[in-house]
């Protein structure tokens, strides 16, 4: 992360403007940084009354996007929202911790409408629950009844290795091939998937 | 969705019917599907439906080294694969620290634009499609078919370039491609006459797109809309110009901006931004030849190259709106998480389900490709 203010700042007074509208509410670490991406380290109870001040008084119309990164170590999700003030040409990204169990937070859809998109998301893949959104259902893994998959835990070639089988390919054609010593030229040993049934595993 | 997980809305008796739209169906961009319910062929309800393009990518890009993953990247979104590359590229070299050559960062404008022309054309053929003009269809998949073949020889692939890698670009242009440029440039803008007649200011056309999805500039910045999308409805906001990367501040180009906010209004913004694109793309064959230097930054041994801890978001225009990737990284050899927000993620659920309610059914088709959703952005 970049610790000092660039120089070749849009808008040079947009962090002491920040500082100056972040005061109203405590509970907020706001390390400079380029000037067209600033980034707060929020509580995570201070959050949306952050993002209703942001979008009310600051001109960040704009939800961009929320991320949500895994910290297993940490035991911990991280629930980054960028949003994006087309008028003083910024993008903040509010970054909060939450527990990850029980792995709850609240929903900003009532802030920002497409959160209801990403929170859906989120909900989906990490298996966060958000009170208050309309739309915590399946939207992507409607088919899928494993755990969610985009948590450091879930290791999708395990995954693959306990659920399907391999099947091997000695089609005719391979056949003939492989009796004069030819054949794929990966030997198995080297393969990143090994051919392993079901019941050997 | 399989029968068996789907789950029919319980209603009381009504004239009311539910239809599936998609996944296979002329009218849907990509295998995407909308639950349309129907009060005579007045849509009174409508649920988008996705999933069917899902491979993990954000997943899969965990499992893989920082260098692996520019194969993977512009997989994403077929039409505009480019911005992806741009996207992550921009991402790893803010984490590096790298400066990148200016003569690559020119040859970075040439692809983007290109892939934007590429990308604008292959959306009017589909669009005109959608009221049966199947004319415009097969001119603009075989304009951009030239498109194409200037990128096999700028970067060896037709669709997928994997030409941007973290650093700089992977290869010079070749001896009269530069040329080959400018001809194709003058090729398509004497084509835009004709394209007008067939498609833009063709009757046809416009009593079909003329108030149809209409998108309020207030609606618009609440449901998150981007790109040619939003300046449909008046307003002004391009990555390009607002949060400027590469070279782009010293190029000159307009915004173009319509005011309606219908599909028509979205159709000539992306007309006029196809405009836009040549006369970007012409800036850079001027002053390419006399910018000297490297088009590579050097970097580590890319195989074992731990990338330093932190996190960046990195925000582009494609054709279709605000792209942006967030990448965190622990200082390890391959991504913590990468997070890709396609702005299609906004056009095709929301926005898509907030304008085809209330929409006659024939229109659906033709709303859904004025928006020009990507359904593989929404699906990752």
């Amino acid at each position: 992360m970049n610790t000092e203010v660039s120089t070749d700042l849009v808008c040079p007074d947009v962090y002491q403007w920040l500082c100056h509208l972040l005061k109203e509410i405590d509970g907020i670490t706001h390390p400079p940084r380029h000037a067209r991406r600033q980034r707060l380290d929020v509580k995570a109870e201070a959050l949306p009354a952050l993002l209703a001040l942001l979008q009310g008084k600051g001109s960040f119309v704009h939800l961009s996007a929320i991320s949500a990164v895994d910290w297993p170590d940490d035991g911990e999700f991280e629930l980054v929202y960028h949003v994006t003030s087309y008028e003083l040409k910024v993008t903040v990204s509010a970054h909060i911790r939450i527990p990850r169990a029980p792995g709850r937070y609240l929903s900003i859809y009532d802030i920002y409408k497409p959160a209801g998109f990403f929170e859906r998301d989120i909900f989906e893949m990490y298996g966060i629950y958000f009170e208050g959104s309309p739309w915590m259902e399946k939207f992507i893994l409607t088919e899928w009844d494993g755990p969610p998959p985009m948590r450091k835990e879930f290791d999708s070639e395990g995954w693959v290795n306990d659920h399907f089988d391999w099947q091997d390919y000695h089609p005719d054609w391979l056949k003939d091939l492989e009796a004069q010593g030819g054949g794929i030229a990966i030997r198995s040993e080297e393969q990143r998937f090994s051919r392993k049934s079901k019941d050997e595993g | 969705m399989r029968a068996e997980n789907y789950q029919a809305r319980h209603q009381p008796p009504s004239h009311e019917y539910e239809l599936n739209f998609g996944p296979n169906h002329p009218g849907i961009e990509g295998n995407y599907a909308l639950k349309v319910r129907l009060h005579g062929d007045i849509v009174t309800h409508a649920k988008a439906d996705g999933g069917y393009l899902h491979r993990g990518f954000e997943k899969l890009m965990e499992q893989r080294l920082w260098i692996q993953n520019i194969a993977l990247v512009p997989r994403i979104c077929v039409p505009d694969p480019a911005p992806m590359e741009l996207a992550y590229s921009t991402a790893v070299e803010t984490l590096c620290g790298l400066d990148i050559p200016v003569r690559a960062q020119w040859l970075r404008v040439l692809q983007m634009e290109l892939s934007r022309i590429a990308a604008h054309l292959f959306t009017f053929g589909g669009h005109a499609a959608t009221t049966g003009m199947y004319n415009t269809m097969f001119w603009g998949v075989s304009d951009r078919d030239l498109v194409l073949d200037l990128f096999e020889e700028l970067t060896g692939g037709r669709v997928y370039h994997i030409y941007n890698i973290p650093g700089g670009v992977r290869r010079d242009v070749t001896e009269g491609f530069l040329g080959r440029v400018a001809q194709f440039l003058d090729y398509l803008e004497s084509r835009l006459p004709d394209y007008d007649n067939l498609f833009f200011t063709n009757q046809v056309f416009v009593t079909r797109a003329k108030s149809v999805g209409v998108l309020s500039p207030q609606q618009a910045l609440e449901l998150g809309v981007t790109g040619p999308n939003l300046r449909a409805c008046g307003l002004a906001f391009d990555v390009r110009r607002d949060d400027p990367y590469l070279v782009y501040d010293q190029l000159e180009f307009d915004i173009p901006v319509e005011q309606a906010g219908d599909a028509w209004a979205r159709t000539l913004v992306r007309r006029a931004e196809l405009k836009e694109s040549i006369r970007i793309l012409r800036q850079v064959i001027e002053r390419l030849p006399g910018i000297p230097g490297p088009i590579r930054a050097p970097i580590p041994n890319p195989l074992a190259w731990n990338v330093p801890a932190g996190e960046y978001y990195a925000r582009v225009e494609s054709s279709k709106g605000e792209l942006s990737w967030y990448v965190v990284s622990n200082g390890g050899a391959k991504p913590w998480r990468t997070h890709i927000r396609g702005p299609s993620a906004m056009h095709a659920v929301q926005v898509l389900e907030t304008l085809a309610t209330g929409a006659r059914l024939e229109d659906v088709a033709q709303i859904m490709f004025s928006l020009d959703a990507c359904p593989p952005e929404v699906d990752r």
